[in-house]
């Protein structure tokens, strides 16, 4: 289980880098081990059948957070949950915008934003704006306070993209961390992952973390040091270090998502 | 043909990569002359522009071109590592220092209404700021990749372009990092790689050729994709020419069709 930690004032990356001494060594068998028991679990689902179109699985899907019934308060909280993103990427690279979310709003509409969300934004009423603007300034102030630009040779990533085909293709995982922090292929493991969340940690968030882990040392071949959320609803800073066990548990609850979603 | 060369990518994989055969791969004037009779067999009326994206697309016609961070981090990142091996003293700085010339240009009106330069120039400072943490994040992941490549290196100035004698047909080979001087090109994508990547590669390869100086091609031509974690090469043999100018030429044809059937509608 991760540890939850109330997030000092102070930054938070320097808090979640730690002492690079301690630094254990780069884990760079694990990526191949974890594979071939995910493709194993895949064809004992599939028993081989293909589909006419890849099923696809994100965060989403593993924290049934896509099983959410009610679309509109679905809508509104991604719009929230997509600023807000906006707004990490903009405080790591060094800019503090006098009106978080006139910026975050800009950031993005010039990001190329999904034309479902675009669209839903475009139809809200002044009062679901109002009601926005007002929730994304409060997680804005939550995110300003532990949230600095960070060092350049950190080597800090916003919004590292993955995706990744499984069982020959019948499959794709697709995922967005946040932010990436650290060197990838270093003699130390030495990269942090952080999901900066708008709702409080809680059994959900820990499995979008684990799949984090998991999409991250697929496609690096290389364990990452550490993961964490951070909500900007509550403060907190959910962290744990990534082993062997979480990754291990991440890909059963991928393969429980997959089997309960499978049609050939 | 050679076989493609898929593996999972690491500093180490592309470093190991990047090592082609021993062999020389040469067009000569022959060959110039017979791509280009290829190429004026698929008459056009207007300037055909290939390259590997509409080899795998089969000569689908792209989206209008706008520049958004996606488009702009490409050049922006490359520019910014060139100016970290010339001094500058981190990615983001050489990111921001690119930035802030390309605006002076724009200011000064040495750059056209749709480039990158005037783009930028009209941002404000929250849209510049992710077009500046797209490019560093872009270059950022390119510099960690690059790593460990052995010897001599050097980020590309620019995409290769080849003029097609006489056939109004211009080839791209888009190329982001080149070892030694033909010893292999590296170039980076996004998302993951299509099931046409390996013809999109040839097109690639094909394209670098003809516009290199001497015409020798580059040993291995390798894609990377760090979305998907996966590296494509292939080896810069005759063969492999040939079936890239085969493919571009079919696209020429695909395209002509496409254009033909638009124009009767």
């Amino acid at each position: 289980m991760p540890s939850v930690i109330l997030a000092s004032p102070t930054s938070l990356l320097e808090a979640l880098r730690g002492d690079p001494s301690r630094r254990p060594p780069r884990d760079r068998a694990t990526a191949a081990g974890l594979r071939a028991v995910l493709e194993d679990g895949l064809f004992e689902i599939s028993h081989g059948q293909t589909r006419p179109a890849p099923l696809v699985i994100g965060p989403d899907h593993v924290t049934g957070g896509a099983d959410v019934v009610d679309i509109n308060r679905a809508t509104y909280g991604r719009l929230r949950g997509t600023l807000v993103a906006q707004l990490v990427r903009l405080y790591v690279a060094g800019y503090r915008p006098r009106d978080p979310v006139d910026a975050a709003v800009r950031a993005w509409q010039i990001d190329g934003p999904s034309a479902e969300l675009a669209a839903a934004f475009t139809v809200l009423d002044d009062d679901s704006r109002s009601r926005l603007a007002t929730d994304v300034a409060a997680h804005a102030g939550s995110l300003a306070q532990v949230l600095r630009e960070a060092p350049a040779g950190w080597a800090v990533r916003s919004a590292v993209r993955t995706r990744l085909r499984l069982g020959g293709g019948t499959i794709v995982l697709r995922d967005v961390v946040d932010l990436v922090v650290g060197v990838e292929h270093q003699a130390t493991a030495s990269v942090v992952l952080v999901d900066v969340t708008t709702a409080p940690i809680g059994e959900r968030t820990d499995a979008a973390l684990r799949f984090h882990a998991l999409t991250h040392t697929l496609r690096t071949s290389a364990t990452p040091l550490r993961a964490a959320t951070f909500s900007t609803a509550t403060g907190e800073l959910a962290s744990c270090e990534v082993d062997y066990a979480l990754l291990d548990r991440a890909v059963r609850e991928l393969l429980d998502t997959i089997g309960a979603r499978w049609t050939p | 043909m050679s076989a493609l060369i898929v593996r999972r990518l690491t500093p180490t994989a592309l470093a190991e990569t990047v090592l082609g055969p021993e062999v020389e791969t040469v067009v000569t004037n022959a060959h110039r002359n017979t791509l280009a009779a290829r190429f004026r067999a698929v008459a056009t009326d207007r300037h055909r522009r290939l390259d590997a994206w509409s080899v795998e697309s089969a000569g689908r016609p792209p989206a209008p071109f706008r520049w958004s961070p996606v488009t702009a981090r490409r050049r922006l990142a490359n520019a910014a590592l060139r100016r970290l091996a010339t001094g500058a003293r981190s990615i983001r700085l050489g990111v921001d220092l690119e930035i802030a010339e390309l605006v002076a240009c724009a200011a000064e009106g040495r750059l056209g209404a749709g480039s990158l330069g005037a783009w930028l120039a009209a941002r404000d400072p929250a849209e510049l700021a992710v077009v500046r943490a797209a490019a560093a994040d872009w270059a950022t992941t390119l510099a960690e990749l690059s790593s460990a490549i052995q010897g001599d290196w050097h980020v590309a100035r620019a995409d290769a372009y080849y003029d097609v004698e006489r056939a109004r047909t211009t080839l791209r080979a888009r190329q982001d990092i080149i070892v030694g001087p033909h010893e292999a090109v590296v170039r980076v994508r996004g998302g993951e790689p299509s099931a046409s990547a390996g013809p999109g590669l040839r097109a690639d390869l094909v394209a670098a050729t003809f516009a290199s100086d001497d015409g020798r091609a580059p040993r291995r031509y390798v894609g990377v994709w760090p979305d998907a974690g996966l590296l494509v090469a292939l080896d810069g043999t005759m063969d492999n020419l040939r079936a890239g100018a085969r493919d571009l030429v079919r696209t020429a044809v695909v395209q002509r069709q496409r254009w033909l059937r638009r124009d009767a509608a």
